[in-house]
């Protein structure tokens, strides 16, 4: 089952990638990337490895997190904070618009994510990707360790039989494979769904001279998705604007932290460390 | 919510130590002292507030719903009241070990006969864990009555066993809501003879006859716990699960309703002991031999845990009550004869229920019998290994055993082929096929898909009543209804008040519209109920007759419209008092 439907995402993302690669980047970007991509690699590997290790890490944690929250986490309930607010979605409801949302959340989400890696890679300035990835870390990272820390079930598990109509699970059972791989159910606060769609939708604008036509489409497809995590019963509102902040502090300490540092600058300071204690040893 | 609580009353402290601070200087000398100690050393009694504490829809769909319904006529009657969800086993260990609770709301594991309610509210076990009464209910009265119709001649248990039901009736320890219908989708294509034994049992995966070719039994199983854990003791991994029968014999089993001799040759019954005479040649899944000395040990263990080596006895916290009338210590055995004797003391109904217990291998458990410990964490007194233990790889006598599993996606088990139900001139229900696969699927829904699209032959746990409406049968599948004897309910932590007090839980007893609810909820998928036991153990008095016969519901019945008037009205008669802002005042 799981694996079926691992392979309609890849197919479906399959077909997307390279006809928004040739929509939006276009062949010179390309042909560029060709002759430099082992420069760009270079630049940016210690960005990779972190990010490598933030997803590493992170799905350790999705595994151990619920015993280790089960000790030392905060049981919250939020419905009793936001009440009924999602519920608003509801009034939207129809098939057509289940079909959307799902498709939204799956398949749009999967290639919102992607997308932009690519995108960013094959510019030739080598920080607007290096901040993504940043971006993403510092997403995940977060996230995890506020799984951890905050023990909340969303709104299908607290009113299932309110959200009955639009409930993923229920129209389209098969995504629980999915969403069971990469998720615990008590992980909603914050929506990563969210944070990570608004992030890109962040970058997206702040590229929108590189790609101009992509600003628009990450817009739309983000929106969608925030309102998708709602409509589908899985998010209350209180993670979805956790998760907005929580894409706000990502950019905006991105900016802060890439080019910070550099690797000549660690090996100075590797270098700078042993005189030092070289200098102390003769003494 | 403790939190609240706690936080209140240190308000509470500071702004009396002020007051004594500033009144003191004033009064200390005018010999008012006393009036002013007087005055403020009484505490404040507070709104009414309490958590609920039940499982999510993913755990438990009507849980959930249930609890919402109850927090909305608490909140109506003007308690405090929040709703806490906690996982499958989290919810277990709150409530039967940690007694972390309010009220709570879920599935009691019930039982066929009514002695179950001696372990689950006899006031012996209100400090043990596990099934063994997780209220904390002590009444003398109803104590009397469930060892009454343990003694009584069985001619007349019935009407001992009335009596019982009407005392804790009129004490509502829990409040029972209903009885929900048990309903599995089967396919019929591949095998015959779905039904013919409960399939929440054992027994419901044996003596199936396959079609050619047909070599495992597909089980989509919703409660990943069995992937997780497989220890017959652990109250908090276990609910009413076949897996447990299948891997571990009992010395009899129930089938249809009737103890049948199982890992037991025969039984005698005379004057207070059960005789057991073992079949030949039994053998655990490890090739051991099954002795009457792992007879003997399982009942010495289930009793105590450390095997007399701990401060105090450590009894399992589950099939506590079954076993609670043997006495272990006087357990005879002979391995050579195969034969043991319990000395028990209790009616033969009530003894010959210690049979049904599973028969665990001394060789492996014994060594359990330590006490678990942590290096750096303090470990609760009486915590032994093997009420700790995953217990992967299970060894056990049973029809089949271990093979293989993977956390939340399946458990695998094969066939034991020394099993002596497949000898010649046994006749009882054997395994037929090779393997018993129990696929981890979260959902009804998707349970019900895996029957549907052939890749599964039976949903194992009871659907949720909310698909049944839903479910189409084919030519293939056929929808399989079983008797009931788990039951929904309120249950109430006498240990803290208000919840201590009988007559606060009789008006939140009447709070409640079980047929709205069983509507509602349920979608009719259940049957209302007043009392927890099945059908034929419950007297007249306390039948459903339309409405509740000993809390009848403060409103219109059926409809969900609770008279709020009359309901303050009831606390107000109990003894309870209202503030001028409506909410209710009590001392917790």
């Amino acid at each position: 089952m799981l694996a079926e439907v691992l392979a309609r995402v890849v197919a479906v993302v399959g077909v997307a990638l390279p006809l928004a690669i040739a929509i939006f980047v276009g062949l010179e970007r390309l042909k560029r990337t060709h002759t430099e991509w082992r420069a760009r690699l270079r630049t940016s590997a210690p960005v990779i490895v972190i990010l490598s290790i933030v997803l590493v890490c992170n799905r350790i944690m999705r595994r151990a997190g619920p015993s280790i929250s089960r000790d030392i986490g905060i049981h919250v309930n939020f419905y009793e904070i936001e009440g009924e607010f999602v519920l608003l979605f509801q009034r939207i409801a129809s098939s057509e618009m289940n079909t959307y949302f799902t498709v939204a959340y799956v398949y749009g989400y999967t290639f919102l994510l992607i997308f932009p890696v690519i995108a960013y890679f094959a510019l030739s300035n080598t920080r607007p990707f290096r901040r993504l990835l940043t971006a993403y870390s510092l997403n995940y990272a977060i996230g995890v360790v506020l799984y951890v820390l905050i023990v909340a079930y969303g709104p299908r598990n607290y009113m299932p039989e309110l959200v009955s109509e639009t409930m993923l699970y229920d129209n389209s059972p098969q995504f629980q494979y999915l969403t069971q791989e990469v998720n615990d159910r008590r992980n909603v606060f914050p929506s990563l769904h969210t944070s990570l769609s608004m992030t890109v939708a962040c970058f997206a604008y702040a590229t929108r001279d590189e790609y101009p036509s992509w600003l628009p489409v990450a817009v739309g497809l983000a929106l969608s998705i925030v309102v998708s995590t709602m409509y589908l019963g899985i998010h209350w509102g209180i993670d979805v604007a956790a998760g907005i902040a929580l894409a706000l502090v990502s950019v905006a300490a991105s900016d802060r932290l890439v080019d910070r540092w550099s690797l000549r600058d660690l090996r100075d300071a590797v270098a700078s460390v042993r005189t030092t204690v070289d200098r102390q040893l003769d003494r | 919510m403790a939190e609240r609580r706690t936080g209140g009353s240190e308000a509470g402290y500071s702004r009396r130590a002020m007051l004594a601070a500033a009144g003191g200087l004033t009064v200390a000398t005018s010999g008012c002292v006393r009036q002013v100690r007087s005055i403020v050393n009484r505490d404040d009694i507070e709104q009414l507030s309490l958590t609920i504490t039940t499982r999510p829809a993913d755990g438990d769909r009507e849980s959930i719903q249930l609890a919402r319904e109850i927090a909305a006529v608490f909140d109506a009657v003007g308690a405090d009241v929040s709703i806490e969800m906690r996982s499958n086993e989290e919810v277990n260990r709150a409530i039967l070990f940690n007694y972390d609770f309010d009220v709570y709301v879920g599935q009691h594991p019930g039982g066929t006969d009514p002695d179950f309610l001696y372990e689950a509210l006899h006031s012996l076990y209100a400090d043990e864990s596990g099934w063994q009464n997780p209220f904390g209910f002590t009444n003398l009265h109803v104590d009397e009555l469930l060892e009454e119709q343990r003694r009584v001649d069985p001619a007349d248990r019935d009407e001992a066993v009335a009596d019982a039901l009407e005392a804790i009736a009129l004490e509502q320890p829990f409040v029972p809501i209903c009885v929900p219908e048990e309903h599995r989708l089967v396919r019929t294509d591949r095998f015959d003879g779905w039904g013919d034994r409960h399939p929440a049992t054992g027994p419901g995966y044996l003596g199936l006859d396959p079609s050619d070719g047909v070599d495992g039994i597909r089980a989509a199983h919703t409660d990943a716990r069995p992937s997780e854990n497989a220890n017959p003791i652990m109250a908090e991994y276990r609910d009413l699960e076949a897996f447990v029968d299948l891997l571990y014999d009992p010395l009899a089993i129930e089938i249809d309703g009737e103890l049948t001799a199982w890992a037991a040759e025969s039984w005698d019954w005379n004057d207070g002991t059960l005789a057991v005479t073992l079949r030949d040649d039994l053998r655990f899944h490890d090739d051991d031999a099954l002795d009457a000395s792992d007879v003997a040990f399982t009942y010495r263990f289930l009793a105590d845990t450390t095997l007399g080596e701990g401060v105090s006895p450590s009894p399992s916290p589950r099939y506590r009550g079954r076993t609670s009338a043997v006495d272990a210590d006087a357990i005879e055995f002979d391995d050579d004869e195969g034969r043991v004797e319990l000395p028990v003391d209790a009616n033969r109904p009530v003894a010959e229920r210690a049979l049904t217990v599973p028969i665990l291998p001394e060789h492996v458990w014994k060594p359990r019998s330590a006490a678990a410990d942590l290096p750096g964490v303090r470990v609760a007194q009486g915590t032994t290994e093997a009420v700790v233990t995953d217990n992967w790889p299970p060894i056990g006598s049973g029809p089949f055993r271990f093979s293989s599993r993977s956390e939340r996606e399946h458990v695998t088990l094969e066939r034991f082929d020394d099993h002596f139900t497949r000898r010649s001139g046994v006749e009882l229900p054997e395994p037929t096929v090779e393997t018993v696969r129990f696929q981890i699927d979260p959902r009804s829904t998707s349970a019900i898909e895996l029957v549907n699209t052939n890749e599964a032959d039976i949903t194992s746990d009871a659907l949720e009543t909310y698909v049944l409406d839903g479910v189409e049968e084919t030519d293939d599948t056929r929808l399989l209804e079983s008797p009931s004897w788990t039951f929904y309910h309120l249950g109430f932590n006498a240990r803290k008040a208000p919840f201590s007090n009988p007559r606060f839980r009789r008006v939140v007893a009447r709070l409640l519209d079980k047929a709205w609810l069983v509507e509602e909820v349920f979608h009719g998928h259940a049957r209302p109920i007043a009392t927890p036991v099945p059908e034929e153990w419950t007297p007249g008095s306390l039948e459903w007759n339309g409405e509740d016969p000993e809390t009848p519901f403060l409103g219109t019945d059926g409809t969900g419209a609770l008279d709020v008037e009359a309901a303050r009205s009831a606390f107000e008669e109990a003894g309870f008092r209202y503030a001028a802002d409506g909410t209710l005042r009590v001392r917790q």
